[in-house]
């Protein structure tokens, strides 16, 4: 079929001639591309050594705010603007640089720009310094101009520019997410306390409507960075017939509340900070809520209230059905001031579901010394093997067992003894061993040595062998040597 | 005879019209790939001006994660890697690290390099795994912990690590990989911004050959110095940049590197973890996972971005290369062989129709294609079946469409992520990826041809590629 052939040919050579001629043009746009780049970024740096400095020094307040301005106002080019916001946002600023770098932006007329960008319009200059970057033409032409309007969102978020809020909400219904995701993220760093309400709005739009674009923990992320004082705002959402809703509230007053907590070492919900009302729905309404998300993150928010009827309901909640709703209770009365809890606590200890017990024994070893009696006295006194397990590993994790050892070793008659006695009976005795390896203490190891020298515990075992043939202390190793011959004539009889 | 000569004849006729559908296919499905990720990944690295990397960092909602790092016999990098992967800037990470039964001193030298104690654990598996040797702590570190257990491969390794994780989500990690500081948090970013459920996020994995690094962090990076890991790093370009990149744009990611990606926990548990069926646990996990979802009727997402970044060291060795690569095509057809239901099956949607075929026609049989057409042409050649022209043509237009989907991949790299500062570099990657067309890509069709013959017979073990620390320190 010579006809077909030669088609075939012509085809073929037309392919290879194109790919041919778009490999050549691939390889020749990448060089170019580098070093446009290269010259393009090679003036960015230039720029970056001019003035940095000068920027660092006005943030850091050791220039004269006019003089720096005039000296950055003297940048021209197609690109000032993108030259600007370069140098004025490439770092992050700290909390006491925000104001300063807020005026800056503002007196350089940034911050029209971005808001202009921000609702979708376009200046001349804008135009303009598009021409002169790369790809700078491409973010602004029709579709892909959701790029200028993220950054311009970013950037009034960035210097916490509070008048811009009404625009950042307004920009929650943007038609692309990137836009709605960024607007979300700047109303809560700016934290005008006028735009949590609609954020909440935001919330309940995106738990209502699957098809929204923006996720559940991006304007969950934004509301739990408000202060706590908003937190009233959240009430609507507590009393909501959406289960989902009641939790996502209660969720972000508890992150709200554990944030201050974690500021505070002794940090209270009085009703300074947290209005009777609010207090009311968590502890007569979301404590007994069917939602048991919803129990369950109620638990440690109550645990912070001023309130006398705080306890009673939280150690209800350590008896709730749901599993988890007894952790998050369980974790909650991890403070001090709960030690008079001690005891409810540690009958968690033999909980059906390891998690709460594991909770229990580390809130009990918050308590101090006192908790670590409890949990001592239970892990001899239980028959739960389970809840002894769960003991044991607690006290290795936290690293207990060193003290243990060294209060054994002290010559105190207390209950230290029968703790390793109890763990060599379970065979967990590597992290003792591996103390007692390297241990200095003379005494602490005679005395285990003869403890629990004839233990059959393996690992004790090989320590007294080890003893018996490698220990310099001559009356240890003879201990040691007793001890084995000792075992074996007890084991022959 | 004569029956017999128009039996050869037909059979050959038939033979190249199946090696021009696939050079047709394969390259069109590549094509295609590109130009979508040139787009795609343009756009991303535009949207990372805005994307708030301090708020993931600083939010006390992003959620913890545990590095699982599966480890044997890895006593020369894995100290290093733990210091590396320790200071991951991460708001609430979790270290674990499994000695999968090493005859080496890994877990001597983890011992000492962290004051390790052993500690007996309670160990509550919900996935079937060989038993645990022992636990090691150090209490001042309380976001460490190394596990011993007996050998049992690196799937079962992975897990131990998921049996006590105690995260949402974790990350698996070679032991020989460096993680950048804030690559899990980038690679975290799509799960948290994503209003479906992702349930897996997969970044990008860089050559580190030839690379400066120094404490667990790579500091200058360059094109390594052989030829066999130069052409490498064009590959792993092509692969990550526009095959993986244009794979998740579609939504028919099939592929997620195990070398660093993070899973959801409770999925994996639910899918019933890594298995050891395959020799490539990650892609038989993704595999599984879809499948997973469909059966369940759960909506799911797993997204691939190019920004996280991981190092690793490429094989260096030709013999080690052909390891890597006999590894790789045997997984590969053992999991799709597995999985053979999701072929042309509409209820997996895009998986289902296109990229599951592709998976299967393209990468897995059309090695054997194209490796036979290496022979089947030029035999048609000598029979007269096909011009001498015609013949010449055809190896050309191979030989160049190629090197301009190499070539596209180094472009795509230029427009965004210009992690090779030198021109030089530049330059010399584009030499090599027209080079890597001539004797490169034809050694590595044979090693996939050799993977596919294993499958075939059966053969089901793990070959174990040595690294020789190939970056400078």
């Amino acid at each position: 079929m010579p006809f077909l052939i030669e088609h075939i040919t012509e085809v073929v050579v037309t392919i290879l001639f194109l790919v041919l001629l778009g490999t050549g043009a691939l390889m020749v746009a990448t060089i170019a591309r580098r070093q446009r780049r290269d010259k393009y970024f090679q003036r960015i740096d230039d720029l970056r050594q001019r003035y940095s400095p000068v920027i660092t020094s006005l943030l850091a307040q050791k220039l004269e705010y006019e003089r720096g301005l005039a000296v950055l106002k003297g940048i021209s080019g197609r690109d000032r603007i993108f030259v600007l916001e370069q140098l004025c946002l490439e770092k992050r600023p700290t909390l006491d640089q925000v104001p300063i770098l807020r005026r800056l932006c503002e007196d350089l007329g940034l911050v029209k720009v971005w808001q202009q960008r921000l609702s979708g319009r376009l200046d001349a200059s804008t135009i303009r310094e598009a021409l002169g970057r790369p790809g700078g033409l491409l973010e602004r032409v029709g579709r892909l101009h959701f790029l200028v309007r993220a950054k311009a969102a970013d950037n009034l978020g960035i210097i916490q520019h509070r008048p811009s809020w009404p625009l950042l909400v307004k920009a929650l219904d943007d038609p692309h997410p990137d836009v709605q995701a960024v607007a979300v993220r700047s109303l809560a760093t700016i934290q005008e306390p006028d735009s949590f309400a609609p954020l909440v709005a935001r919330l309940h739009a995106v738990v209502l409507k699957p098809s929204s674009t923006l996720s559940v923990r991006a304007v969950k992320t934004a509301l739990v960075s408000f202060p706590l004082k908003q937190t009233v705002g959240l009430i609507p959402s507590l009393n909501y017939s959406n289960r989902r809703i009641r939790f996502l509230a209660t969720d972000i007053i508890r992150e709200i509340v554990e944030r201050h907590a974690a500021w505070e070492e002794e940090f209270v919900l009085d009703v300074k900070v947290f209005p009777p009302e609010l207090s009311d729905v968590f502890l007569n309404q979301l404590c007994f809520d069917e939602n048991p998300d919803v129990r369950a993150r109620a638990a440690p928010v109550i645990s912070h209230l001023e309130d006398p009827r705080a306890t009673p309901v939280l150690l209800t909640l350590l008896e709730d059905t749901q599993w988890f709703v007894r952790l998050h209770a369980v974790r909650a009365l991890a403070k001090r001031k709960y030690l008079s809890q001690a005891l409810q606590v540690a009958q968690r200890l033999t909980d059906l579901h390891w998690m709460v017990r594991e909770a229990a024994a580390r809130t009990l070893l918050v308590f101090g010394r006192a908790g670590s009696d409890h949990l001592a006295s239970h892990f001899l006194r239980t028959e739960d093997r389970y809840s002894r397990e769960q003991i044991a590993d607690e006290m290795q994790r936290a690293g207990l067992i060193p003290s243990l050892l060294a209060q054994y070793g002290s010559g105190e008659d207390g209950a230290e003894g029968r703790v390793i006695e109890q763990f060599a009976q379970m065979g967990k005795t590597s992290y003792l061993i591996s103390v007692l390896q390297s241990s200095s203490e003379r005494d602490l190891r005679k005395k285990f040595l003869q403890g629990f020298g004839r233990h059959p515990d393996p690992q004790i075992r090989a320590w007294v062998r080890h003893l018996a043939t490698r220990e310099p202390d001559e009356e240890l190793r003879a201990l040691a040597e007793a001890t084995i011959h000792g075992a074996v004539s007890k084991g022959e009889s | 005879m004569e029956e017999w000569r128009q039996i050869f004849y037909h059979a050959m006729n038939m033979f190249n019209v199946v090696i021009v559908s696939y050079f047709f296919l394969a390259n069109g499905t590549y094509t295609l790939l590109m130009l979508m990720s040139l787009g795609s990944v343009w756009l991303h690295n535009r949207q990372l001006s805005y994307q708030g990397l301090d708020e993931l960092r600083e939010s006390a909602v992003t959620p913890p994660v545990t590095i699982i790092v599966p480890a044997w016999n890895e006593q020369t990098v894995i100290v290093d890697s733990v210091r590396s992967i320790l200071r991951t800037d991460y708001p609430s990470l979790e270290v674990i690290v499994i000695d999968d039964g090493s005859t080496d001193g890994t877990l001597n030298g983890l011992i000492t390099a962290f004051r390790l104690i052993k500690m007996d654990l309670i160990y509550r598996p919900r996935l079937v795994t060989t038993p645990i040797r022992g636990f090691y702590l150090n209490p001042r570190i309380p976001n460490l912990l190394i596990i011993s257990k007996e050998n049992g491969g690196k799937p079962d390794a992975l897990n131990v690590g998921i049996n006590v994780c105690r995260t949402p989500y974790f990350c698996t990690l070679d032991a020989d990989c460096l993680l950048e500081r804030d690559a899990l948090l980038r690679l975290m970013r799509p799960i948290l911004r994503s209003p479906i459920n992702t349930v897996a996020s997969g970044g990008i994995v860089r050559i580190l050959n030839g690379c400066e690094v120094q404490d667990g962090k790579v500091v200058k990076v360059q094109l390594p110095k052989t030829r066999i890991e130069r052409f490498q790093v064009v590959e792993y370009l092509r692969s990550f940049l526009f095959g993986r990149t244009g794979w998740d744009l579609l939504g028919g990611t099939l592929i997620v590197s195990g070398a660093f990606a993070v899973f959801h926990r409770e999925t994996v548990l639910e899918t019933g973890g890594f298995q050891h069926e395959t020799v490539t646990e990650d892609m038989d996990l993704i595999v599984q996972i879809h499948r997973w979802a469909v059966h369940h009727k759960r909506k799911i997402k797993m997204k691939f971005t190019s920004d996280p970044v991981c190092w690793t060291e490429c094989p260096s060795t030709m013999s080690m290369l052909a390891r890597q690569r006999r590894r790789w095509q045997l997984g590969l057809c053992q999991t799709l062989w597995k999985s053979s239901e999701m072929l042309f099956n509409s209820k997996f949607g895009v998986i289902g129709i296109l990229s599951f075929p592709f998976h299967l026609y393209v990468e897995g049989l059309g090695a054997v294609v194209e490796f036979l057409g290496y022979f089947m042409v030029p035999l048609a050649l000598l029979f007269g079946m096909v011009p001498v022209t015609l013949f010449i043509l055809f190896v050309v237009l191979s030989v160049v469409y190629g090197a301009f989907l190499s070539v596209g991949a180094v472009l795509l790299e230029e427009l965004t992520y210009r992690r090779y500062p030198s021109l030089r570099d530049l330059i010399t990657l584009l030499w090599y990826a027209v080079l890597e067309n001539i004797g490169y890509r034809q050694l590595v069709l044979l090693f996939r041809v050799q993977g596919v013959f294993r499958f075939l017979t059966g053969f089901r073990k793990w070959e174990r590629v040595v690294h020789v620390g190939a970056a400078t320190s």
